[in-house]
């Protein structure tokens, strides 16, 4: 199909395109920000205006969808230049996730202020939050300046964040076989911890997009992944 | 002029269909952003939804517009952005940001919470044990001379326990104060870990555990502050060897790496877990000197290490007789020389920490 529209014209609308991208990637940024305060603080106005923007995320993954279908189909191009109009797809896509991982959260903030605060987790969750909001930030930064390495420094990190959830996980299981009191609470925080995980991953899938968009090629080296249920099974002991 | 600004300035056009981009950046906001940022999209350096609509809404209005901030990563730092839309053409108008930081103003507020919290928290069981043996002094070991011994001596420890705390909470408090700002000085970190080594041979000859230094390069200088850094080296030098059983052997290695891989690069023994504690932004073209302790003690559960650096935070049963706060320390003046810290552990097997700093 040939070209309809003169190439410039192309660039103009995919640089528009991926700055309404970067534009939705703050959005996206401050709301896993905000998600991990309203629950460290207990902060009901906060989680309940989160859950009010997130409908903004979701306008803006269709806006952006709309917008890259019909660059597309109106120049057909090929190469770097459709891998850079499918990877604002993409991160659209990732982002409007983050979103609704982060309104998870705040939903479940608004639960957990209703009852006795679960102290001893507060900093781990913390710790975690700001760790996964300064992956997406990075990832994000390597988009919008085009910038593989520091995407990939991202991606080869995606281990602490693993590391982080397994911790909060096993001290969550220890606390609520001590204490069943704090049971309801506890299965909250598992959640929140597992959404910020999730984050994390979602950071790590957009470096992998980047990767794909200027090199045309898929990573194939295998995410550096922990997890506690890839440990060897404890080896049983002899009668 | 505006390049000799203390504070970050940023002049940006704002295109169609908000693809703006910076026009210019001084020196301050080259510094903060640390990006090539003349030409880039506004987004690669400001993407906060507030930052975003004030520009927005000072072009709509054509007048100047100001609004609050934070900037994210694992140090969050607070700003005032401060816009201006500058007289220009129809399809092209510039504005003008500059950006102050307010991060000193609302970290003294949470720190001044969190010390307090703090502080009452951790003295109230020496104290409340001090008081305890104030009572029994007063009553029933009113007439025992023996027992007025034991525990007035034991009264002196929490005494000096409460005091040692209160010294670290203020060192911390300090260290956070400042830790935004980049120290200034050259230091040799060689000669640092040579001096430390030293000044502890009393306690580790004490423990029976051997401590070595070995350095792997001759030059080693790091950008920094002398006294901090020999705390950090102490903190990790002195972990070490308590943690060690008698006859164990502590080992300090000094190198100097090209890249920031190499730098937190873990040893990779088998069944070692290895957890970055801090890692700095990447920074390129940056060399860095490196600082691995090791000893051979009893080791940490993978489970612990995300939580190594958390005040107060003890593996349990480990009775060091430390504040709690030495990792703590350590991290937060790591984050201000812009390194980072790498512990490696397997239990039952021993514990290496890494401390990689930028080579000056």
């Amino acid at each position: 199909m040939a070209q309809t529209r003169p190439r410039g014209s192309y660039a103009a609308e995919l640089r528009a395109l991926v700055a309404e991208v970067i534009r939705m990637g703050g959005l996206a940024e401050a709301q896993v920000v905000d998600a991990v305060d309203a629950v460290v603080r207990r902060d009901v106005p906060l989680a309940q205006a989160l859950i009010v923007r997130d409908l903004r995320l979701d306008a803006m993954q269709a806006d952006i969808e709309r917008r890259a279908l019909a660059l597309i189909a109106a120049h057909d191009p090929s190469d770097e230049d459709l891998r850079q109009a499918v990877s604002t797809l993409k991160l659209a896509m990732n982002l409007e996730r983050c979103g609704d991982l982060a309104r998870n959260i705040a939903k479940r903030s608004l639960v957990l202020s209703g009852s006795d605060p679960v102290l001893s987790l507060m900093g781990a969750i913390q710790r975690m939050g700001r760790l996964v909001a300064a992956r997406l930030h990075e990832v994000l930064n390597a988009y919008a300046m085009q910038e593989m390495d520091a995407a990939m420094a991202v991606w080869r990190r995606d281990e602490e964040v693993d590391e982080h959830y397994e911790s909060i996980f096993r001290e969550l299981l220890t606390l609520m076989a001590e204490r069943p009191d704090t049971v309801a609470p506890g299965a909250h925080l598992l959640f929140i911890a597992k959404n910020l995980e999730r984050i994390g991953d979602h950071a790590t899938n957009i470096a992998e997009v980047l990767h794909f968009q200027i090199t045309g090629e898929a990573l194939d080296q295998a995410r550096p992944k922990v997890s506690l249920l890839d440990a060897p099974p404890p080896v049983a002991a002899a009668p | 002029m505006l390049e000799l600004l203390p504070d970050p300035v940023l002049l940006v056009r704002a295109g169609g269909a908000h693809a703006s981009e910076i026009a210019y950046a001084n020196q301050a906001a080259r510094e903060l952003f640390r990006i090539e940022l003349s030409g880039a999209p506004l987004g690669a350096a400001l993407r906060q939804p507030q930052v975003l609509e004030a520009i927005e809404e000072a072009l709509a209005s054509d007048a100047a517009v100001e609004v609050a901030f934070e900037t994210i990563g694992v140090q969050p730092r607070y700003w005032r952005a401060f816009v201006r839309p500058l007289d220009g053409g129809a399809t092209q108008r510039d504005l003008v940001l500059m950006l102050r930081d307010e991060t000193d103003a609302r970290r003294t507020e949470r720190m001044r919470a969190d010390f307090l919290a703090n502080a009452s928290h951790e003295l109230r069981t020496p104290l409340a044990s001090l008081a305890g043996f104030v009572e029994t002094l007063r009553t029933h070991a009113k007439d025992d001379p023996v027992a007025r011994d034991r525990f007035l001596g034991i009264m002196a420890e929490q005494a000096g326990r409460m005091a040692r705390l209160i010294d670290d909470l203020l060192s911390l408090s300090r260290i956070e104060m400042n830790e935004h700002i980049a120290p200034e000085g050259v230091v040799d970190f060689g000669q640092v870990a040579q001096d430390v080594v030293e000044a502890i041979r009393p306690l580790s000859r004490e423990r029976g555990v051997a401590v070595t230094v070995r350095s792997w390069a001759g030059q080693l200088s790091v950008a920094g502050d002398r006294d901090q850094l020999v705390q950090v080296v102490q903190n990790l030098v002195e972990n070490a060897v308590k943690y060690s059983a008698a006859g164990g052997a502590v080992t300090v290695e000094l190198a100097r790496v090209g890249a920031l891989d190499e730098a937190r690069a873990a040893v990779g023994r088998p069944r070692w877990v290895a957890l970055s504690l801090l890692s700095p932004d990447v920074a390129a073209h940056q060399g860095y000197v490196t600082m691995r302790v090791s000893d051979h003690g009893s080791g940490l559960a993978r489970q612990h290490l995300p939580r190594l650096s958390e005040r107060f935070y003890r593996v349990g049963g480990q009775k060091s007789g430390g504040t709690g706060l030495g990792l703590a320390i350590v991290k937060h003046i790591v984050n201000r020389h812009r390194g980072g810290l790498v512990v490696e552990s397997a239990e039952g097997e021993g514990a290496t920490f890494t401390v990689y700093l930028p080579a000056a």
